[in-house]
């Protein structure tokens, strides 16, 4: 272990060196204001609608949902979605609770539950795609290589800095965002009751575990299942750095293996042997919020197990490959 | 050196805290969603109940609430407004007072039978306390269910089957009506009466009129019942304008139709 934390400092200052982790900020700071803005055109519009009284919004958008039901026209699997909005938003009326209470922190948590699938993996990529393969192209891998150490531990060290990072960004993801839509939000809204615990089966949603959480633990859990996501979007793209040399190369291998999770996930599939691809699984947060999943029987329990199959495997793989592979050039 | 070093103890040290607070999360998460029943994690959070909120609606304006069928939702309108709209542009016209729509729950195919239980939903309550004006329209697709299907060649419905559905219906909205005053006392109650879209079929022309007008008269009973509330003929607007105001689907009403009615609302409400 003594001799591996250098390197692991090694690794950290070059990845502060070659100014990274700023890029993915900036990225954060010019995006955030873009999303901001247009939620707060959303609220402004419902304000004038029903007179600021959100419950009126709510019950609005139920009849809304109700009337899409009946159209013939509506496929199954939507159905099924609005379904379940109309019982969850019937829970939070009848409690009393406003599922969208204006705020940053309220802000914040929709938005990690939009990113948490493509946004935030995309940043996790531009500090994983290069951290193996740059080496290789810049040429100073073979530095690296003819000192004494042992090659997995080069490796190791490459690793565990990459992790660092990736907690690094979410957090950074969820502060930058806080910050900034708190100016037109305001800061408050940490201990407002956000439900939780909805149990799906079909299109039946079962609230007999339906509890109330203040909102800083529901973004908690919101935020320890993305960094789970990330953890393994990280591995994967570690393992793509490895076998690839290009960084561009492994930049589109894993924009192209995210994009097509995107769109296997909004096909909401026939094809059920699809929900062991690792892309399909990266919606966590939808188990806490009660949303279905993409295809049936998938569950908490399962995407966990398949992302950790797939982080394990790549591990291995880097590994490996690592380990035996002749430098050349 | 120096600076790169104190860079590396700040970068420890906060991806250490950020990874440790994020695992707690992950755990908690899981612990969450695999059992939730367990949940005494944390102290449960003060919610309120939406059946003792106060309304929040101006006395000083005209509120309109709608309940009811595919008309009240507009279905057949091309503009989309149907009665409930139409009826709000026709009173700002007329009245002094502002108006303003609170909420229109219209549901395309809904009937008696479907409208009467949400009438105890805290959310539906909480609208129609907000209304002081109520428009109702319901009990079409309770007669007409079975003869919406013509072109699937099932057997058109006979009066007798129709008088038949009359009275079943006619029990429910009666608890309808009722529930609507005990929520909102104050409201005034318009209810819609019914047309016979089938006007333009033979077979169905005489049988329709007479189990309408059985409705309607019905509904009036029912309706006349409390001071405030009172039916809205659209019964004679119908009679041999089929043609003319309903819309290609031979059932709803169309742009026409609707300002019709919507005009014969308004002229009701003080």
């Amino acid at each position: 272990m003594s001799s591996i934390l250098p390197l692991i400092k090694n690794e950290t200052i070059k990845m502060m060196k070659k100014k990274r982790f700023y890029v993915v900020l900036l990225v954060l700071v010019v995006l955030v204001p873009i999303f901001v803005y247009a939620q707060m055109k959303i609220a402004q519009n419902n304000r004038e609608k029903f007179n600021s009284d959100w419950r009126l919004a709510v019950r609005q958008a139920i009849t809304d949902n109700q009337n899409s039901l009946q159209s013939a026209r509506v496929p199954e699997e939507w159905k099924k979605y609005r379904i379940i909005y109309i019982q969850q938003m019937k829970y939070y009326l009848e409690h009393d609770v406003n599922p969208q209470e204006p705020g940053g922190v309220g802000f914040t948590r929709e938005f990690m539950d939009n990113a948490a699938t493509l946004f935030i993996p995309l940043l996790i990529m531009a500090v994983a795609s290069d951290i193996v393969s740059s080496e290789r192209s810049t040429g100073t891998i073979k530095m690296l290589l003819t000192r004494p150490v042992r090659r997995w531990k080069v490796l190791l060290s490459k690793l565990i800095t990459l992790l660092m990072f990736v907690s690094l960004i979410v957090v950074a993801a969820f502060i930058v965002s806080y910050l900034i839509s708190g100016l037109v939000f305001g800061y408050k809204g940490f201990n407002i009751p956000v439900f939780t615990g909805f149990q799906l089966h079909g299109s039946d949603v079962d609230l007999s575990g339906v509890h109330a959480v203040p909102q800083w633990v529901y973004i908690l859990m919101q935020c320890g299942l993305i960094w789970f996501v990330s953890i393994v979007v990280a591995m994967l793209a570690f393992m793509v750095s490895v076998l690839v040399r290009s960084t561009a190369a492994s930049i589109v291998i894993m924009m192209a293996a995210l994009i097509a999770g995107t769109i296997l996930t909004n096909m909401a599939s026939a094809w059920t042997s699809a929900k062991y691809l690792f892309m399909v699984n990266l919606d966590l947060t939808n188990y806490l919020a009660g949303t279905p999943a993409p295809i049936e029987g998938m569950t908490l329990g399962f995407s966990l197990t398949v992302l950790a199959v797939w982080a394990i495997a790549s591990l291995i793989i880097s590994f490996t490959v690592f380990t035996k592979q002749d430098i050349l050039n | 050196m120096k600076s790169s070093s104190a860079l590396w103890r700040t970068i420890a040290g906060l991806s250490t805290a950020a990874t440790l607070l994020l695992l707690v999360g992950f755990v908690y998460a899981l612990k969450d969603v695999m059992a939730p029943g367990s949940g005494a994690l944390w102290n449960p959070v003060p919610s309120g109940d939406l059946s003792k909120a106060a309304p929040k609606t101006s006395s000083k304006q005209i509120n309109v609430a709608t309940l009811g069928d595919s008309l009240a939702k507009g279905t057949g309108d091309d503009t989309g407004q149907g009665f409930v709209r139409r009826t709000i542009a026709e009173l700002q016209k007329n009245q002094k007072l502002p108006v303003n729509l609170v909420n229109n729950l219209g549901v395309n195919g809904m009937t008696t039978k479907g409208l009467l239980p949400t009438l105890d939903e805290p959310g539906v309550q909480y609208v129609l306390r907000n209304a002081n004006v109520i428009l109702l329209s319901i009990g079409g697709n309770d007669l007409f269910q079975g003869a919406q299907n013509v072109s699937s060649g099932k057997p058109l419905p006979t009066y007798k089957e129709l008088s038949a559905e009359v009275d079943k219906a006619s029990i429910r909205l009666k608890r309808i009506v009722d529930a609507i005053h005990q929520i909102n006392p104050a409201a005034q109650l318009v209810y819609v009466g019914l047309y016979n879209p089938f006007n333009d079929l033979r077979e169905m022309r005489v049988p329709g009129n007479q189990a309408v007008t059985e409705w309607n008269l019905k509904a009036s009973e029912i309706v006349n019942a409390y001071e405030n509330a009172r039916v809205v003929s659209t019964f004679d607007l119908f009679v041999g304008n089929t043609q003319k105001y309903l819309s290609d689907d031979h059932f709803h009403p169309n742009g026409d139709g609707y300002q019709h009615i919507a005009e014969r609302i308004a002229q009701g409400i003080e």
